[in-house]
């Protein structure tokens, strides 16, 4: 039966917007989310300030998640799952679970919005040891450290004097299998070395990497005042070892524009993990039937290649990083988008 | 901790075939890759926390400018290099790098960081001297010559305008005229001292009393603009000779300025003018080519002759002007006027700016040839029969870089020489 429903599942910052923009254009929404609480990775894994505007990511992600949970056209179900979707578009079917209790909906299109991981360093091949030694960390260790203005080095809990970042961990790497390169590293390590500046002046802090990736405002927002205002240092060349040695972290590489072997101490190393599907993006694929890119994400573009909200199959729309490496722009304005062209087909189903 | 920036080290085999070529020895050198085992943000720091050297700072590696630095393509040297080299334990304040620039500006140019190298090389020149550190022996004496006698030549205040007997027209000195004049023609310390200065020189004074030009020197009262020395880190000197120029210049009555060479103009035009000194300066060129129309008709005698023009740093990138030059070049009939590859804003640098005209032999030591000599050949490669230029301290370079280079057949002259010529048939 054809409905005017629109299905969002996930509740990060894809999902939320996608929620938001269904209901302002006039439709009614179900929105499912797998934990308890809404705003997605930047919530989970304690994201300390935004790209935009240097803004509190709790502090915007509950903003977009008020905006939603306030809107009487949204139903929010917490805790729920997609177990089984059966129809085609303008009539889905749909099986979800909330808390253990079954239930069936009908819903006229679906956004999926399931996002991304952050990769898995163990499975890097440099040996980055992440697993044995507590000073190496990632990006979202430090995201956590930097929110709770704590930044220290695990081992000992003192405050670091040299930290360097290592760039393009798990991205652009065809043995690992993410050829990809992963979009906001670049500038999520530049925007945590200013960070890290901000709450430690005195440490020195480095990037290593093969080429900084800082797309249009991000050079001038980020990257140049890092550099030329918070004194990061930047040194072309990654480094593929990291050795203990008394009690610091020796880093060993090559400095290539100064064609120099590189085997320096640090106290702390924090790996710029790059972006993967989600646990939750790769099952929900596979269930909805859609089709996934050989990177596990949701294969987008729809025939022209220009239609970055379509999947493989019609009714379904994807936003955010389920359908890869995306900023938050990205994701938002995709999931704008996805809103569109669902309340457009359901609609057009309708008439 | 202290990092001791050091050079590579050298290994040589002592006995070496191959091929059936000998290279045994120095021949076969080959150099150690030194491990980093520090790196020094704090040399950058150094560096950038001096006043004027903020944008040492700034550099993110392009690599625009060591393609573009003269002192590159005759070495091993640019902006970006220094930026790396202080952040692998380089003290600037103390390395010989620290001399070489030119301040020809040609890195700033493309430098989308605005990294400023003709002011980041005075501000840390100066540092250097303050602390005591190196200052290449040449460059000191030239400091103290000026300091001691008002010109870096270190030739007697008194013999500064005898050039005037030999020019062959009355070269009016204001504190004989005691009257007002329209152009105040500022010298320069090269035309009044350095022979093939005094030629120029000498033309000019006939080309200005050809046109009827109301125009007088300060003779005995003239020193040294010191603009090169400032440039060089010597800014207490060059204060102390701004504040008598100053001085000297307010004294007499004239409504505009005209100088012979580039560092001149770009001392009183863009320098002075912080120490209250704003008054109309032009280089000659500018002058005369405001004056072609005049001039053209005494420009009777052909000069058959191919002519390439050198872009003087300090009169094209660092002033603007590119155009009047070469027009005063094609109004001379018989003229053929060909440019060399690189000219205009992309000009190279003769090697002379910055302090760079007093310290040639150390310069030498680090790089493979002149700038002057790389220049020589650049000009003798269009083919050209003369060498033509506008700024004092390049005559005396390229006439020893063309010889140096077995390029003696390309003359070297001043813009006001060629036109003198033209206008006299010799």
């Amino acid at each position: 039966m054809t409905s005017n429903k629109i299905l969002v599942i996930g509740g990060g910052p894809a999902g939320l917007e996608a929620a938001r923009s269904v209901a302002e254009l006039g439709g009614d929404v179900v929105l499912i989310e797998k934990r308890a609480r809404l705003g997605g990775t930047p919530d989970r894994e304690n994201y300390a300030k935004l790209t935009h505007h240097w803004r509190d990511a709790s502090e915007a992600m509950g903003e977009l998640a008020a905006s939603v949970t306030n809107n009487p056209n949204v139903e929010v179900k917490y805790q729920a799952e997609v177990k089984g979707l059966s129809g085609s578009a303008g009539s889905f079917t749909v099986q979800i679970e909330t808390g253990g209790a079954a239930e069936s909906l009908e819903v006229g299109a679906v956004i999926v919005a399931t996002g991304f991981q952050h990769f898995d360093p163990g499975r890097a091949t440099q040996y980055y040891n992440y697993y044995s030694f507590p000073d190496v960390i990632t990006l979202t260790d430090l995201e956590k450290m930097l929110k709770e203005h704590k930044v220290v080095r695990p081992s000992n809990g003192e405050a670091p004097e040299k930290v360097a970042f290592i760039q393009c961990v798990g991205s652009r790497d065809r043995q690992i299998g993410n050829e990809y390169c992963s979009k906001v590293c670049c500038g999520i390590a530049s925007k945590q070395a200013i960070e890290i500046k901000e709450q430690l002046p005195g440490a020195k802090v480095f990037i290593f990497y093969i080429d900084m990736r800082m797309y249009g405002y991000w050079e001038n927002e980020i990257y140049w005042p890092a550099q030329e205002k918070y004194k990061v240092n930047y040194v072309k060349g990654v480094v593929s070892e990291v050795l203990p040695k008394n009690g610091k972290l020796l880093m060993r590489g090559e400095d290539t524009t100064m064609s120099r072997p590189m085997e320096v101490t640090m106290d702390l190393i924090v790996l710029s993990v790059g972006m993967e599907p989600s646990a939750g993006t790769r099952s929900i694929a596979q269930l909805l039937d859609i089709r996934q890119n050989k990177y596990g994400f949701v294969e987008a573009g729809g025939e022209s290649g220009l239609d970055p909200v379509a999947t493989s199959r019609p009714g379904i729309f994807v936003a955010g990083a389920a359908s890869g490496p995306a900023d938050l722009d990205d994701s938002i304005s995709r999931a704008g988008l996805a809103a569109a062209r669902a309340v457009a087909l359901v609609r057009k189903e309708l008439a | 901790m202290a990092v001791k920036y050091q050079k590579a080290i050298a290994i040589e085999k002592e006995q070496a075939v191959v091929d059936g070529m000998d290279i045994s020895g120095h021949w076969n050198r080959m150099f150690e890759q030194r491990v980093i085992f520090e790196y020094t943000p704090e040399l950058i720091e150094k560096v950038a926390s001096i006043s004027e050297a903020e944008s040492f700072a700034n550099c993110y590696q392009c690599a625009k400018c060591v393609a573009v630095c003269p002192v590159d393509v005759v070495g091993n040297y640019g902006p970006r290099k220094l930026y790396r080299y202080a952040q692998t334990g380089l003290d600037l304040t103390e390395a010989p790098e620290l001399w070489l620039c030119t301040t020809c500006a040609n890195c700033l140019r493309v430098c989308p960081k605005e990294v400023n190298m003709v002011k980041i090389m005075p501000a840390t020149r100066e540092q250097a001297i303050l602390d005591g550190k190196f200052v290449p022996s040449e460059l000191q004496q030239a400091f103290e010559a000026t300091a001691n006698t008002g010109n870096p030549l270190g030739q007697p205040q008194r013999k500064r305008e005898a050039w005037v007997q030999n020019a062959g027209v009355d070269v009016p000195v204001l504190r004989d005229l005691g009257r007002p004049v329209d152009v105040l023609w500022y010298v320069g310390s090269y035309p009044s001292y350095h022979p093939r200065g005094m030629d120029a020189a000498s033309a000019a004074a006939r080309i200005f009393t050809a046109l009827g030009i109301d125009f007088a020197i300060l003779g005995k009262e003239e020193k040294d603009d010191a603009d090169s020395q400032r440039l060089a880190g010597e800014k207490g000197l060059f204060e102390m000779m701004a504040e008598y120029n100053i001085e000297t210049f307010n004294k007499y009555e004239w409504n505009e300025m005209v100088v012979t060479g580039p560092h001149e103009l770009n001392a009183f035009k863009n320098v002075y003018p912080k120490y209250g000194f704003e008054r109309p300066v032009v280089h000659y060129t500018t002058f005369l080519a405001r004056h072609l129309d005049r001039l053209k008709p005494l420009l009777k005698h052909p000069v058959n002759k191919k002519i390439t023009y050198h872009d003087p740093c300090y009169l094209g990138r660092h002033n603007g002007e590119y155009e009047a030059p070469r027009q005063l070049l094609e109004a001379i009939p018989g003229v053929e006027l060909v440019e060399m590859a690189r000219n205009r804003q992309n000009g190279y640098c003769c090697g002379g700016g910055g302090g760079g005209m007093w310290m040639d032999s150390f310069t030498a030591k680090h790089t493979t040839m002149r700038l002057s000599e790389k220049r020589a050949m650049e000009a003798a490669s269009t083919g050209a029969d003369v060498l033509a230029v506008a700024c004092p301290f390049e005559v005396s370079r390229f006439e020893d870089a063309v010889k140096s280079t077995g390029n003696e057949h390309v003359g070297v002259l001043d813009i006001l020489e060629l036109l003198d010529k033209s206008m006299r048939g010799e």
